[in-house]
C-alpha cells in the first residue's frame, strides 16, 4: 500500500485548510467578478469573524451552533460597511473609460488596503497584538477515529461547514434572481445596469454574501487552531487570492479546487520541509501556473485591460 | 494633416512656455533649492538640533525616496503594477551585507553590487512575467516577492534566517568612514539625489514617451514599432536595479537587516507612497516618500493610535485627491518648464517634446 495512514491524515488535514481557504476564496472571486477589483480588506473581514465569535463566546457561551448564524450576520454587515467605506466612493463615475481607467482601479485597491490598516489597527487596540485563546469548551480538536484514520473532529466540522456553505451558494447564484443579478454584473456591469439592473444592489449583496463566507472562515480557523490574533487574517488572506488567481480570477469551481490543492499541498509538504518553507511551495505553484498558463487553470480568455 | 502648420489644439494654455520663458534660469534656480534643501537645510536642522532622531528619519526618508521613485519608474511611467518591489530592496540589502561581511568588500563595491544583483534578479523574474497582463504580471510580482521573502527567512546558512546579519560596516571611501549619523546622511543623500536624477532623465525624455505610451496601451504602441517587451523589462530590471541600492543603503546606514524589513507590508508601503504622490510622476513619488515616512513620525504623539491616523489619511487622500498629490500632467509640465532644457520646436516655433 502506497498510501500510508500518516499520509492520509495529511492529506485530510490539508481539505481541512484548503477548505478554509476556499471559504474565503470564493468571497474574493465574487467580489473582483462584479468589481474587478481586489478585496485587500478581505483578510480583514475574516478576523473580524473570529474575534466576534470569540466575544459571543466569552461573554453568551451559547451553543456552538448558535455562534454561527451571529458570525455570519456580522460578516454580511462588515461586508456591507466596508463596501460603503473603501468602494463605493470610488464609483462615483460609472462610465466605460473609468470603469477601465487604471488610476481608478489602483486607487480603489489602496484604499481598500488602507481601510483593512485601520481596522486591523482598530482591532490590535481593543485586543491588542498578542494570541487569544478559545475556550477550551469550544475547542474542535478531539481527535475522531475513522477506522485506522485520527480526525481532529475540526476537520469534520470544515468539512461539513464548507459543503453546506457551498451548496447555499450555488443555490443563491442559479436559483434566485438576487443570484442571476451578480452573474449579470460580474458578466458586464455596464450591461447589466442597461438591462434594469440595480448594479449598487447587487454590489453590496455580494459584499454581504462574500464576507459571510470570509467570516465564518475565521471562526472556523479559530476554533480549529485554539488561538487567534488581530494578524491572523493575512496568511489566508494572501492564500486565498492565489487560489483566486490560479482558478482564473473568475471561477468559483476553480478558486475552490486551486484552493484544496493549495491546502493539500501544504500540508503534504510539511512532511519533506520543514514548516518555513512550506509557504515557497504556494507561490512556487503560483508562479508556474501564471507562467504556464497565463489565465489561470480555470480561467477562459478575458478581455485584456 | 501638414506637419509645418501645427495644430493648436494640441498644445493646451497650461503647457505653453510662460511669455517670458528662461529656461536656464528656472532650471537653475529650482536645481540649486532643491539641493539646498537636501545638502543645506537638512544637514543644518540636524547640526543644530544636534538629534540623532532627526538625522535617522532624514536618512530612512532618503532611502525610500529611492524606492518610490524607482517604483515609479516600473509602476507609474511604464504601467507595471509591482507588488514586491520590497524584495529587491531585500536582495540588495542582503547582497550588500553578505559581501561586505563575508568578503569584506568595501562599500564602493558593495554598492553597485548590490544594484546589479538585484537587477539580475530583476531580469531573471522579468523574463518569464512580462507576458503577463495587468493584475496578472501584479500577483506574479506578489508571488516572487513573497518567494524571495520565504527564501531570506529559511536559508539560514546564508542569511542566518530571522536573526538577521549584525554588524555590517557604514558607508566609506578609501579609508574615509561616514561615522556621525550627519557624515551618513550626507553620503545618503548624495546618492539618492543621484539616483532621482537618473531615473529624472530617464522619466522626462523621449525614452519616458515611450514608456507612457506602452502603459497607454501595448499593442497600440507595438503596432507604432515600440519594442514593448524590451521596454517593459529595461523598466523592471531599471527599478530593481535602484531598488537594490537602496538596500545596500539600508545595510550600510543601520548595520543590521533581518528579512521583516522586506515583506509584503514593505511593498505596499512603497506603492502607496507612488499613489499618494501620484502614478506616474517623479516629483510626486518623492513627495508621496516623504509624506508617509515623515506623517506617523510627526505623530508619534498620539502613540498607539498613529497607524490608524497614517491609515485614515492614506485612505482620505486617495479619496480626495485620487491621481495624487502631483498628478502627473502637471507634474510633466512642471518638470519641463523648470529642470528640463525646455521643448524641442518644430517649424513655426511650436514647442514640442522634450530637447
Amino acid at each position: 500500500m502506497v498510501f500510508d495512514v500518516f499520509f492520509l491524515q495529511q492529506v485530510i488535514n490539508g481539505l481541512s485548510i484548503g477548505c478554509v481557504y476556499a471559504l474565503m476564496a470564493i468571497g474574493f472571486t465574487l467580489i473582483f467578478g462584479v468589481l474587478n477589483v481586489v478585496n485587500f480588506a478581505h483578510g480583514e473581514v475574516y478576523t473580524i469573524g473570529a474575534f466576534v465569535g470569540l466575544m459571543v463566546i466569552t461573554a453568551l457561551a451559547p451553543p456552538l451552533l448558535a455562534v454561527v448564524p451571529l458570525v455570519l450576520a456580522v460578516g454580511a454587515a462588515s461586508g456591507v460597511g466596508l463596501e460603503r467605506i473603501a468602494f463605493r466612493p470610488f464609483r462615483r463615475f460609472t462610465d466605460e473609460a473609468s470603469q477601465k481607467s487604471r488610476a481608478m482601479r489602483e486607487a480603489t485597491l489602496l484604499s481598500s488596503l488602507a481601510v483593512s490598516i485601520v481596522a486591523r489597527e482598530i482591532m490590535m487596540h481593543i485586543f491588542g497584538g498578542d494570541m487569544q485563546g478559545i475556550p477550551s469548551g469550544y475547542l474542535l480538536q478531539q481527535p475522531v477515529a475513522i477506522g485506522p484514520i485520527m480526525v481532529a473532529s475540526g476537520s469534520l466540522v470544515i468539512f461539513a461547514t464548507s459543503a453546506v456553505m457551498l451548496g447555499a451558494l450555488q443555490f443563491l447564484l442559479y436559483r434566485t434572481q438576487t443570484g442571476l443579478g451578480i452573474r449579470a454584473v460580474s458578466n458586464n456591469q455596464l450591461g447589466a445596469r442597461y438591462v434594469g439592473i440595480n448594479t449598487d444592489r447587487t454590489i453590496v449583496t455580494t459584499f454581504a454574501v462574500g464576507s459571510m463566507l470570509g467570516a465564518t472562515a475565521g471562526i472556523l480557523v479559530g476554533l480549529y487552531d485554539g488561538a487567534i490574533s488581530p494578524h491572523m487574517g493575512f496568511a489566508p488572506g494572501v492564500k486565498a487570492f492565489v487560489a483566486m488567481v490560479m482558478g482564473g480570477l473568475s471561477s468559483i469551481p476553480g478558486a475552490v479546487a486551486c484552493a484544496l490543492l493549495l491546502g493539500v499541498s501544504e500540508s503534504i509538504a510539511t512532511e519533506f520541509l520543514s514548516s518555513g518553507w512550506k509557504d515557497l511551495i504556494t507561490y512556487s505553484l503560483l508562479v508556474i501556473t501564471l507562467v504556464f498558463f497565463p489565465q489561470g487553470l480555470f480561467g477562459h480568455g478575458r478581455e485584456r485591460a | 494633416m501638414d506637419v509645418n502648420v501645427p495644430d493648436a489644439r494640441l498644445m493646451p494654455d497650461t503647457l505653453a512656455p510662460p511669455a517670458a520663458f528662461s529656461g536656464r534660469g528656472r532650471r537653475f534656480a529650482w536645481t540649486l533649492l532643491l539641493l539646498a534643501v537636501a545638502f543645506g537645510a537638512v544637514p543644518a536642522a540636524i547640526v543644530g538640533t544636534g538629534s540623532s532622531y532627526l538625522a535617522q528619519i532624514a536618512i530612512t526618508t532618503m532611502i525610500f525616496v529611492i524606492l518610490s521613485a524607482s517604483l515609479n519608474h516600473v509602476t507609474g511611467t511604464a504601467g507595471l503594477l509591482s507588488i514586491g518591489h520590497a524584495a529587491f530592496y531585500g536582495i540588495g540589502a542582503y547582497a550588500a551585507a553578505l559581501l561586505s561581511t563575508r568578503l569584506g568588500l568595501p562599500f564602493i563595491v558593495t554598492l553597485p553590487a548590490a544594484g546589479l544583483i538585484a537587477a539580475l534578479f530583476g531580469f531573471l523574474v522579468a523574463l518569464p512575467t512580462m507576458r503577463l497582463v495587468s493584475i496578472y504580471f501584479a500577483v506574479a510580482t506578489l508571488g516572487i516577492g513573497e518567494m524571495i521573502y520565504v527564501i531570506l527567512l529559511n536559508w539560514i546558512d546564508l542569511t542566518r534566517g530571522p536573526m538577521g546579519i549584525r554588524g555590517i560596516p557604514p558607508i566609506g571611501l578609501l579609508g574615509w568612514q561616514a561615522d556621525t549619523l550627519l557624515s551618513r546622511y550626507l553620503a545618503v543623500a548624495v546618492i539618492a539625489v543621484a539616483c532621482v536624477w537618473v531615473l529624472h532623465r530617464l522619466t522626462h525624455s523621449y525614452y519616458g514617451n515611450a514608456l507612457r505610451a506602452l502603459r497607454e496601451d501595448d499593442q497600440c504602441a507595438d503596432s507604432m514599432g515600440i519594442n514593448v517587451e524590451r521596454l517593459k523589462i529595461e523598466s523592471f530590471v531599471v527599478a530593481t536595479f535602484f531598488a537594490g541600492v537602496a538596500g545596500a543603503l539600508l545595510a550600510h546606514t543601520s548595520a543590521y537587516i533581518a528579512p521583516d524589513n522586506f515583506r509584503f507590508m514593505e511593498s505596499i508601503l512603497i506603492l502607496a507612497m507612488v499613489v499618494v504622490g501620484g502614478l506616474g510622476s517623479l516629483p510626486g513619488a518623492v513627495v508621496g516618500a516623504l509624506f508617509m515616512i515623515v506623517l506617523p513620525e510627526a505623530l508619534r504623539d498620539i502613540g498607539d493610535y498613529r497607524m490608524i491616523a497614517v491609515g485614515a489619511t492614506m485612505f482620505l487622500s486617495i479619496l480626495l485627491l485620487p491621481k495624487g498629490m502631483l498628478a502627473e500632467g502637471t507634474a510633466l509640465g512642471f518638470v519641463r518648464r523648470s529642470f528640463s532644457r525646455g521643448w524641442a520646436t518644430i517649424a513655426g516655433g511650436t514647442p514640442v517634446g522634450w530637447k
